[in-house]
């Protein structure tokens, strides 16, 4: 299966291992955010890809999640 | 001419010079045969001076034309016969065996290291008939006539045996690395593709390629944080000052926000005024490695053009030998000489006489030992001929670096002033040199860093203009320059400090890295990633480094040169088998990685008529002739082209159109200045012009 952020095989959470570990980034720092700027998940999601200084992968994995589904699951979970 | 000393040198340059220095009336006798120059120096005996080309002997597999993998088995051989381009080597190989014929005595002249050793070795033991066991060894670290003189009327008695073994262990254990591993994956892909590129690995480039790609997946995956700074305009006197909040960063905007709530309208009051002297001991004299950062650092010259300017400073007799690790300057070499000399400059006369006035002349040493050389200093000599501009660089810092390391410290002072503002604390930082030290010797390579503070007393009200928030966001780890990563394979003691900064142009060169703050490329990554996924011992920094750990114990005659190559044998044997067996997969991995690599060296930007195309760089397969198209076009949506210069190299190079903001492509040709094309027909720069003529 190919990864949902680029067309490399996948490894866990369907992302290839470069994506998994921007994925995992962005989660664990949802937290610094979070308590920075008491903002949701999507709001969060939407500042990072947008932001200069964000990694070229950990983009890609933002720009999936805005534009996916998953952005609620996550906000929800 | 009866029986002579034959004298093997490194390089044309320094036979010419150690001929020089040893023929009584310093002016030898130069001879070419057959393309080959030799020197005839005369003193109380004759002595013949010929130059080698570097290497004459190489590693190479024992079966001729074999172009498989794996292969164990090796031999030494005239390099003509192993490498295409070589053909010389064969005339100077039968001039120098020539010469060996009619000498008595042999000696080594190589630079004293492991290639110097290996190169005159193989000579004296392949051309010169076994020679190398009668041979003596000149040891030197300078070109200067004095030194060379003293190294020839007091020559090593016998070669650095130990040193060759391990030297020509390290060239065989490379062999077997490169050779194996370049082979898998440039067969693999050529395999796979029909297409031949080629791709190389090895001991130290397969470990330099992982530290590189780690921090490139750091910056790649990284995700900034927001902080906030809190600093407050201040005014003493007429001078408008900034402190800093003493708690920054601030994590929580609102309690940033608070505090600059707190701070608003409120005067402040300098609380506590904290004075504190300290010394600033001068500099290391320079080794290679920090002589390569310290000149990227001044300059932007790469740690390999460094080496290489070092090499030719040294050739000339106006440094020391480059290639060292040592940050010991022995009172041997004659401080005292080396200053009166320097001083003749107008330049460095006076900061030399203040040093020869000193009672006693002590330089500020590091701890790293090297056997065989001190660290880099300048002989004193200047320059005979009037030095390029970079060569000239390199020399002042080599020469200022020298004087220095003899400087006193430099006494400096530190004012940290707590001001309260409403409760909040701020600080203001000064800092004052009072006494400059060895600063001066080294001054235009050091910024002062200076910031003098208005007279304060405790308990003096401070009027606060503005209390302001600065945005913030964390940032990715910093890239590698070539300079930082040279700093960092040291570090690792991972390569040689001769062999470091090659290893970084030759990943450069094979495209797996590029751009001055280094990048991998795709390319790069793929090759990683197959190495680790079937072969992760090979791109092991610690399998490197306990390599180079055995090849030093050969050196103290604690490890066999056998034992050492069984090991890298046992190590490729299972990794060559698993490469093989994968090869169909790392063909199309590989495979596709250079395409896709080609492709992006053949991209010159986004396509502006069509938005969403790119134009490469293609060849017409009817005309043979190259043009930009549009990537589009293949799929029938967009028939833009426009026509290339076809003499000379193009290559995209990144800059757009200044006058049109189109991409541009950059051309070179023979015999003119490479120029930026903008191939934009309605370009307004191309008006101007023609307005112009």
């Amino acid at each position: 299966m190919k990864c949902k952020a680029c067309d490399r095989e996948a490894a866990e959470r369907d992302f290839c291992l470069v994506h998994l570990k921007a994925y995992e980034n962005l989660v664990e720092k949802y937290d610094c955010w979070r308590k920075a700027l008491k903002i949701s998940w999507k709001e969060y999601l939407s500042e990072i890809e947008q932001n200069p200084l964000t990694g070229e992968w950990a983009k890609e994995v933002a720009n999936y999640l805005i534009s996916n589904e998953e952005t609620r699951n996550v906000e929800e979970s | 001419m009866g029986k002579y000393t034959l004298i093997i040198t490194e390089k044309p340059d320094a036979a010419s010079r150690i001929a020089s220095a040893l023929d009584a009336e310093g002016k030898p006798e130069k001879n070419v045969e057959k393309g080959v120059p030799y020197y005839v120096a005369k003193r109380s005996e004759d002595i013949v001076v010929v130059p080698a080309l570097g290497h004459l002997y190489t590693v190479t597999s024992k079966k001729r034309g074999e172009g498989g993998y794996p292969v164990f088995d090796f031999r030494w051989v005239p390099r003509y016969l192993a490498e295409r381009g070589a053909a010389r080597i064969r005339t100077w190989l039968k001039v120098i065996s020539k010469l060996a014929e009619n000498a008595d005595t042999f000696m080594n002249a190589c630079d004293y290291d492991v290639e110097g050793s290996i190169i005159g070795y193989s000579i004296l033991k392949y051309a010169c008939g076994n020679k190398e066991n009668t041979a003596q060894r000149m040891k030197y670290s300078t070109l200067t006539k004095e030194e060379l003189e003293k190294s020839y009327t007091e020559p090593l008695s016998s070669l650095d045996f130990a040193l060759i073994e391990a030297g020509l262990t390290r060239h065989e254990v490379d062999w077997l690395y490169g050779i194996n591993l370049s082979r898998a994956l440039t067969t693999a892909a050529k395999n796979y593709s029909g297409k031949y590129a080629t791709l190389s690995t090895g001991r130290v480039q397969g470990p330099t390629l992982k530290l590189l790609e780690t921090r490139e997946k750091s910056i790649k995956c990284f995700v900034p944080t927001p902080y906030w700074n809190i600093k407050a305009k201040i005014k003493i006197g007429r001078r408008v000052l900034e402190a800093e909040y003493e708690k920054n960063p601030v994590e929580i905007k609102a309690e940033a926000e608070a505090i600059i709530d707190s701070c608003k309208g409120k005067d402040g009051k300098a609380e506590k005024i904290e004075l504190k002297k300290f010394q600033q001991m001068p500099p290391l004299p320079f080794d290679l490695g920090s002589l390569q950062s310290e000149a990227y650092r001044l300059f932007k010259c790469t740690p390999m053009r460094t080496s290489s300017i070092a090499q030719r400073l040294y050739l000339d007799a106006l440094i020391s030998y480059p290639r060292t690790s040592s940050q010991k300057l022995p009172p041997a070499i004659g401080y005292h000489a080396i200053l009166k000399q320097l001083g003749r400059t107008r330049e460095y006369a006076k900061l030399t006489s203040e040093l020869l006035a000193k009672p006693e002349l002590k330089p500020n040493e590091g701890k790293n030992i090297d056997l065989a050389h001190p660290a880099i200093y300048p002989t004193g000599n200047l320059p005979e001929r009037a030095l390029y501009s970079t060569e000239r660089n390199i020399w002042g810092l080599v020469v200022r670096r020298f004087m220095a390391v003899f400087g006193e410290p430099a006494i400096l002072q530190s004012i940290k002033v707590t001001i309260s503002i409403n409760g909040n604390r701020f600080q203001l930082n000064g800092r004052q040199t009072l006494e400059e030290g060895w600063l001066r010797f080294y001054k235009p390579y050091v910024k002062s860093e200076d910031t003098v503070l208005p007279p304060t007393k405790e308990g003096q009200k401070i009027s606060v203009k503005k209390v302001v928030l600065e945005d913030r966001f964390t940032k990715s780890p910093s890239r590698y320059n070539p300079s930082s990563l040279l700093r960092r394979m040291e570090k690792e003691e991972i390569g040689t400090k001769a062999t470091r900064a090659g290893i970084i142009q030759t990943l450069n060169n094979r495209k797996y890295i590029r751009e001055e703050r280094i990048v991998v490329t795709d390319l790069g990554f793929e090759v990683l990633d197959v190495l680790k996924k079937y072969c992760p011992t090979v791109v092991s920094i610690e399998l490197t480094r306990k390599l180079e750990e055995s090849m030093n114990e050969i050196q103290q005659g604690n490890e066999t040169r056998e034992n050492v190559l069984q090991d890298t044998v046992e190590i490729l044997k299972p990794v060559t088998e698993q490469l093989k067996e994968k090869e169909q997969i790392i063909g199309a991995r590989l495979s596709q990685a250079l395409m896709k690599s080609r492709l992006e060296e053949r991209t010159i930007g986004a396509c502006p008529i069509c938005q969403n195309g790119k134009l490469v760089i293609l060849r017409s397969k009817k005309t043979g002739k190259r043009f930009i198209g549009c990537t589009n076009y293949f799929e029938g949506k967009c028939r833009t082209s426009f026509p290339l210069p076809q003499k000379g190299s193009v290559k995209p190079v990144g800059y757009v159109c200044k006058s049109c903001g189109w991409p541009t492509v950059r051309i070179w040709m023979k015999g003119k200045r490479p120029w930026n094309l903008c191939f934009n027909p309605e370009c307004p720069s191309k008006e101007e012009r023609s307005e112009k003529r």
